[in-house]
This record gives structure tokens, sequence and C-alpha cells, in this order.
């Protein structure tokens, strides 16, 4: 079955270089016959791709460890969902996952853009598929996934304990979904920039595509976050790892896309801009995979450190080169004659978010790679860690939260005084007051203080819109509120969506800000029946509980929480040790509400003595982080959701089709 | 004052804030902590590390406490660490010398980018002036029954 599967990874090679070359030459020398094949060649690679993962999934599953990866990176006695995630748990698997999304999503488009976008969809198959071409190779001449081991090991090595995590099933193939389909965009804006299509229509058929990028990085950031709170055990989410870095960076830039972009749809301004945007938000997934299996900077996802950082930094350069080549050829037509005309309009608020989104995205970069820098110019090592980050990015989030509110409401073109009035007068007075109560209530000035207010601010701005939007309807339609409400937002997805959107960064800003600035923790080690504080509870070690199977071996120290002298619960933070690599992790035990979490962490248990030591958090509402991205993703998914009219025109345009074809 | 000079105080100002205090409060344990980087090789600051009986962490904690209870300054206990490990060993760089370039380049960037901004918008709006917006259509009971006539179409699915 191994050679099976390396003779579909050859294959597709072979038939994504056909692809390529076919799309081109039917592009430039205007033949349906070369164009066509390059297309049903891409559905091969498609087709050749799955059947590699489907045989690397069989192996998986079937424990098979001749192959290499198989004993590298499961077990025998590895959960069976585990072993499913095995396949994206290593290098080479994770390689062949992507590519796998890639020729996925590459078939999805073609299917897509049958009957439309004639003249760019050639460029966008060539582009997706020398994308494609890049990962290929790498897995037939450089990473094998299908390498067999000169003896079949007896046993796995097993899955890396801190993967085998729920989160991890779906935190690497979120991101992997985000990165990959930021491909389509890119691979778009490139057929528009070889055409001289520079028009608004390669952006509106890759809105959606864009918006479902960086929906899956959302997602990707925030199951990662939600991991490393979960298994990293040191109380937080957000370690600024290069690598969270790494899939921070293309969300950013990703973010100011779909910002400017409504400019361009607006007023056809910043044509240059947007495309600079798509291409580098593309340019920064391929840095983020370089970062990842460089080894280049060091960090905490080192299971998949390689010595593939070459291969990625040469496709890095490549990609720039071309992306950058075409842009520099094409700005005498990517101009527009237009312009902002105030800067109090949206478009302006627009540009300043964007200016600010792209800034952090710079400051993360440059304090990732400062240390490469550092070494570079000074040849002394130096550390850029969390202070850093939380420094440099603290004043540049608060603005971006205040922009958060302005942009959507303030007016195009030109606001008047009375627009401002009208639109800022009532939530810049509740900002205001909330800053005063928070004051009040103890909380001290500082960026905690700034979001906090500014959060009620931006929701002042929002509840406001929908207000206003339900009134109106109220008046002309005498529809009941709750009709509409579900019609107004029904009738404008994109908007309303985008607001929902706002609510959950607004969440999110608001649980960063409170369990970064108003953590508690305390760290103490106690005999069974002593008791520790945390806040406003009391924690009492009561005994230790252990279990065993063949796969791992835990120790839980059963913990009774009171509060207020009453009892609330009993945790059970755990010291697991994963009997097949022999590697100690850490099970957090949580008790979490709407107002904080109790976090707490078995930090050593000395059996000798029986005492154990306990570490402790109260993180203030930090829940609200995992709230705002569920709300996030409703928002996303009411802005993706097909309007009325469009779910028309298509059902027209299949129609027409449908005609054609009898 | 102008829009860019309010843009270039705002950037000052953010890079004020973010800029340590001149007068630095007693330090404190966690605070130190978090000064500087375990080098378990986990990539955490000391204080976030929780690496069971880490040979690094550990015993950097109590090495903290037992300077702090001396009555030794925080530069005095990050010199001490400095000195040993490296200068790899503080979790954020120094604002000496080339690191300066760390912390002033992220703020330079982005206020030299919203100054050329304010300064080309600036130029435009100058160029373009412009009454105000026009006012919202009148509120023609004929305009409002067509547009209520409309939405009522629209809101039929096909």
């Amino acid at each position: 079955m191994a050679a099976l599967g390396r003779l579909a990874v050859c294959l597709a090679l072979l038939c994504a270089v056909f692809a390529v070359g076919a799309s081109v030459a039917g592009a430039a020398r205007r033949r349906r016959d070369l164009i066509d094949a390059g297309a049903n060649a891409a559905y091969a690679v498609f087709g050749l791709v799955a059947v590699a993962v489907a045989i690397l999934l069989r192996a998986l599953l079937t424990h098979d460890f001749s192959l290499e990866y198989v004993a590298a990176y499961s077990s025998s006695t590895l959960p069976v969902q585990y072993t499913v995630a095995a396949l994206w748990g290593g290098q080479k698997g994770s390689l062949l996952f992507w590519v796998f999304v890639l020729a996925l999503f590459t078939t999805l488009v073609q299917l897509q853009n049958r009957e439309q976008n004639r003249a760019l969809m050639p460029w966008v198959t060539a582009a997706l598929m020398a994308i494609a071409v890049f990962f290929l190779a790498l897995l037939t001449f450089v990473t094998d996934p299908f390498e067999l081991l000169a003896t079949p090991a007896r046993e796995g090595q097993d899955l890396n304990p801190l993967l085998q995590n729920y989160w991890m099933m779906i935190h690497p193939p979120s991101l992997y979904t985000g990165y990959v389909s930021a491909s389509v965009p890119f691979a778009f804006a490139i057929a528009a920039l070889v055409t001289g299509r520079l028009d608004d229509q390669w952006i509106r058929s890759t809105r959606r595509w864009a918006l479902f990028s960086w929906f899956f990085l959302s997602l990707g950031n925030l199951f990662g976050a939600r991991w490393a709170y979960e298994v990293l055990g040191w109380g937080g989410y957000w370690a600024w790892d290069p690598v969270e870095n790494a899939a921070f960076m293309p969300w950013l830039v990703s973010t100011a896309y779909l910002h400017s972009v409504m400019i361009q749809e607006k007023r056809d301004l910043l044509r240059v801009w947007n495309m600079v945007l798509v291409l580098l938000t593309f340019t920064l997934t391929i840095f983020g995979t370089f970062l990842t299996r460089s080894g280049v900077i060091s960090s905490v996802h080192s299971f998949t450190q390689s010595g593939l950082g070459p291969f990625f930094i040469g496709f890095l350069v490549a990609v720039i080169l071309v992306a950058g080549g075409l842009v520099v050829w094409r700005l005498p037509a990517l101009r527009t004659r237009g312009t902002i005309e105030s800067f109090a309009s949206r478009e302006a608020a627009f540009l300043f978010n964007n200016l600010i989104l792209v800034g952090i995205a710079f400051a993360v970069f440059w304090g990732t790679v400062f240390p490469v820098l550092s070494e570079w110019v000074r040849g002394v090592k130096i550390t850029v860690g969390p202070p850093f980050f939380n420094r440099v990015n603290a004043p540049l989030g608060v603005v971006l939260l205040f922009l958060i509110g302005v942009g959507p409401v303030i007016a195009w073109r030109r606001a008047t005084p009375r627009n401002l009035r009208r639109a800022f007068a009532g939530p810049l007075v509740a900002g205001l007051v909330a800053a005063v109560l928070l004051r009040l209530a103890g909380v001290p000035f500082g960026w905690a203080h700034a979001t906090f207010a500014l959060g009620v601010f931006v929701l002042g701005t929002i509840v406001q819109e929908f207000y206003r939007g339900v009134r109106a309807r109220q008046a002309m339609l005498h529809e009941p509120a709750a009709r509409a409400l579900a019609r107004l937002v029904g009738k404008n997805r994109r908007r309303y969506g985008g607001y929902i959107v706002h609510v959950g960064v607004v969440a999110i800003f608001v649980g960063v800000a409170a369990s970064s600035a108003f953590r508690i923790e305390t760290q103490q080690t106690l005999a069974p029946g002593q008791a520790m504080k945390v806040g406003r509870f009391a924690l009492r070690f009561e005994r230790t509980e252990s279990r065993e199977d063949a796969h791992v071996a835990s120790l839980a120290a059963v913990v009774a929480v009171d509060e207020g002298g009453r009892r609330v619960a009993t945790l059970r933070p755990e010291k697991r040790l994963y009997k097949k690599p022999q590697q100690p992790t850490t099970e957090v035990a949580l008790r979490s509400r709407l107002t904080e979490d109790l976090y707490v962490v078995l930090g050593a248990y000395d059996p000798q003595s029986g005492q154990a030591t306990l570490l402790a958090y109260v993180n203030p509402l930090v829940s609200w982080i995992w709230i705002g991205g569920a709300i996030l993703a409703l928002g996303t998914a009411i802005a993706m959701w097909p309007s009325p009219l469009e779910r028309r025109e298509r059902a027209w345009a299949a129609g027409r089709v449908g005609a054609a074809a009898r | 004052m102008s829009l860019g000079a309010h843009i270039g105080a705002l950037a000052l100002g953010a890079l004020l804030a973010a800029t340590p205090p001149l007068v630095a409060a007693p330090p404190t344990q966690q605070e130190i902590e978090e000064a500087l980087t375990c080098q378990c090789g986990c990539g955490l600051t000391v204080h976030a590390c929780n690496h069971l009986q880490c040979p690094s962490g550990e015993p950097m904690k109590r090495e903290i406490a037992e300077r702090l209870a001396r009555g030794e300054s925080k530069e005095a206990i990050l010199a001490a660490f400095r000195a040993r490990y490296g200068e790899k060993v503080l979790s954020a760089p120094t604002f000496r010398g080339f690191n300066w370039f760390a912390w002033a380049t992220p703020f330079a960037a982005v206020a030299a980018a919203a100054l050329a901004l304010g300064v080309v918008l600036g130029r435009r709006t100058r160029a373009r002036p412009g009454g105000e917006a026009p006012p919202p259509a009148a509120a023609d009971p004929a305009l409002r029954a067509r547009l209520a006539r409309e939405l009522e179409e629209l809101e039929r699915e096909p």
C-alpha cells in the first residue's frame, strides 16, 4: 500500500505540473482544449491526493508500523480520534493534508466557475496548481510520508502527548483550512494581474473565499488559544510564541483586506492596496509555515520542525518576486482616479483601521524576527517575549478598538457635524459614563480600563444601528420588533453580520484585557486536609486518585473548592504520564463561569510526604474570549450566507446553463 | 492643531505609554519572574513555566526570592541573571543601543504611515473643497410608500 501511496503522490505531482503548463498555454494561445485539459488535470490531482491521504489514514488506523510516519506519530494504544489526528500531527502528514485541502479547494473553485470568469480561470488553476507543485515536490523528493522502515517497528512511538487533546483535533485543520483557502483570493489576484482584468470581478468572485479563509483563521487561532489554555497549564492562552504569531499575522492582514475591499466595491478606491493585502495574506501563510517548519526561531511548536526551511524560504522569495513584479507591472492600470474626500468619512476610518491592523501585523513580525536580526547584527542572542508584544500591541489595540466603533457608522464620503452627532453622541456618552463608573468601581486607569470603556462605546454604536434599523422597518412596514430585527439582518447580511462579528471582537478584547490585567494567582504546597486561598476561593487538598491503563497513567489531586464557606465544586487537576514517550503532561482543572475561571494545576506531588503543590489562578472574564469567538463565528456565517437576491441570481444562472445544455 | 499633528501626538502618546515608568515601584517576585525567560527550552517566562520540577525555572524562582529578601533591586537581580546566562535570559529587549530599534520601529512605522496618510489625504481634501453631504431624502409620503412596496417585493422569495 505504501508503494501505491507514493505512486499517487508522484502522479499527482505530474498532473499538477501538467495542469500549470496546459492552463498557461491554453490561456496564452486561447485554446479551450488545453484549458479544459489543465482543469481536468487539477481534478485528477485532487483524486490522487485523496487516494494518498486515504492510504496514510488506513496505515495509521491499522497500525502499520512498517511506515516510518506511522511508527513515529502513533501507537497501538492511541485512541482512535488521536490516531486520525496523527495525520496532521507530524511534518510529512501535515504537508500531505495541506496539499489535500488545496486540491479540494481547487476543485471547488473550478466547479464554482464553470460558467463564469472564463478569462481568469486558466490562470487561477495555474496559480493554485503551482502551489500544489511545490508541496507535492516536497512530498516526492524531500519528505516522503510513505517512507518504509528497514525493519518494521513492533510498536509506535506515539503521538506527542501535548497533541492528545480535543482541541488539537480541530485546531490544526481549522488553521490549515484558513491558510489554504487564502490561496484562492491569491490565485484570483494573480489571474487578474496577468490578464489585466483589474475591475471588481475578481474581488466579487473571491469575497466569500476571503471571508471563509478569515473565518477559519479566526477559529484556528482561537482553538489554538483554547488548547494552550487547557493543555500547557500556565494559566494563560497566548504566549506570543513565533508560531502563534505566524498564524496571527495573516489573520490581521486578512482582516484589513475585508475592510478595505468595501471601499473598492463602494467607491472604486484602493485597488493597489487591496491587491497588496491579498498577496500579503498568502505570503504570510507561507511565512508562517516556514517559521513552523524551519526551526529558525525557537518555538513550543518544535514537534513540526525539520530541514524544510530553505525550501520554504525559496518558495517565499519566488512568491514575493512574482506577485510583486506583477503588481509593479500593472501599477498604472491599478491606479484609480477617485479620492477620499474627507478625514471624517468611512473611507478614511477604514484606511486608519487598515493602518493599525497592518501596523500590529508589522509589530508582531518585527518582534518575531528581531532575535534573528539581533544575532545577525550584534552576534548576540536575545529573547523577544510576551512583555514586548503586550507593551507594543496594547496601545495599538486600543486605537483599533476605537476605530471598530467609528468605521461602520460614520458616513461615506464626508460626514457633516450633524451626521457625526447623530452617529456618535449616544455611544460616546455611554463610553464616558462607563469609564467613570468603572473608575468608581475601583478599576484603575490603564489599558484594561480603556478597553472596557471603548468596548461600551463600540457596543453603543452597534446597538444604535440595530435599533434605528428596526425602528425604520417598524415605521415603514409596521412589523413587530422581532420580525423587523430578523428581516433587517436577513436583508443585509453582510452589514449586520459584520456588526455581530464586531460584538464578538469586543467580547474577545474585554476577555483578554480583564484576564491579563486582573489575574490572581497563587502557588502553595499542601498536605492532605490543608487549604489555600486564591481570590475569594478556598481550595482544600483532600486526597489523590490514580488510574492507569495501557496508554497512560494519571494522578489527580482531589481539591474541594469553597466560596464564602459553601462548597461550590470539587476539582481534579492531574499529572499524566504517557507510557510510550514517557512524557509527563498537565491536565488543568477548570471551573468556568461568565465572571471568571478558577484554574487549578497540580504542579508537583511528593509520594513520600503526600504533599501536593497546587497552582491556582482566577482569570476574570476569560470565558468571554470563547463566547466572543462563538459570536464572531455566528456573525461570519450570517455575512457569508447568500442573500435572497444572490440566490435568485444563482438560480437564474443555473437555469440559463441548464437551458443551454438542453 | 492640524490632523497630522494630532496623529503625531497620538503616536507619541502611545510610545510614551509603552515605555516603562521612570520611577519604579518596589519590585515584586512576579514582576522579575516575568522579566526573565526560563532556560529549560519551554520558551515561556520564568513566571509562566510550570514544568514539573523544572531544572531551570524552579532554581531561578528561588534565587529571585532570596535576592529580593536581601533587598536587591530589580535591576541588580536582572543584571545578575544576565551575567550568568547572557542577554537572551531577559524576556524583552533592553532599552539600550541596537535594542531600541526593537521598541521604536513598530511605533515609528505606524506613526510615519499615519503621517504620510494624513498629509496625502489632507492635500486631496484641501484640493477638493466640498460642501456638506446632501441631506437625507425628504420624507415624501409617496416615496416612503414606494420604498415600502419595494422592500416588500424584495422579501418575497423566488
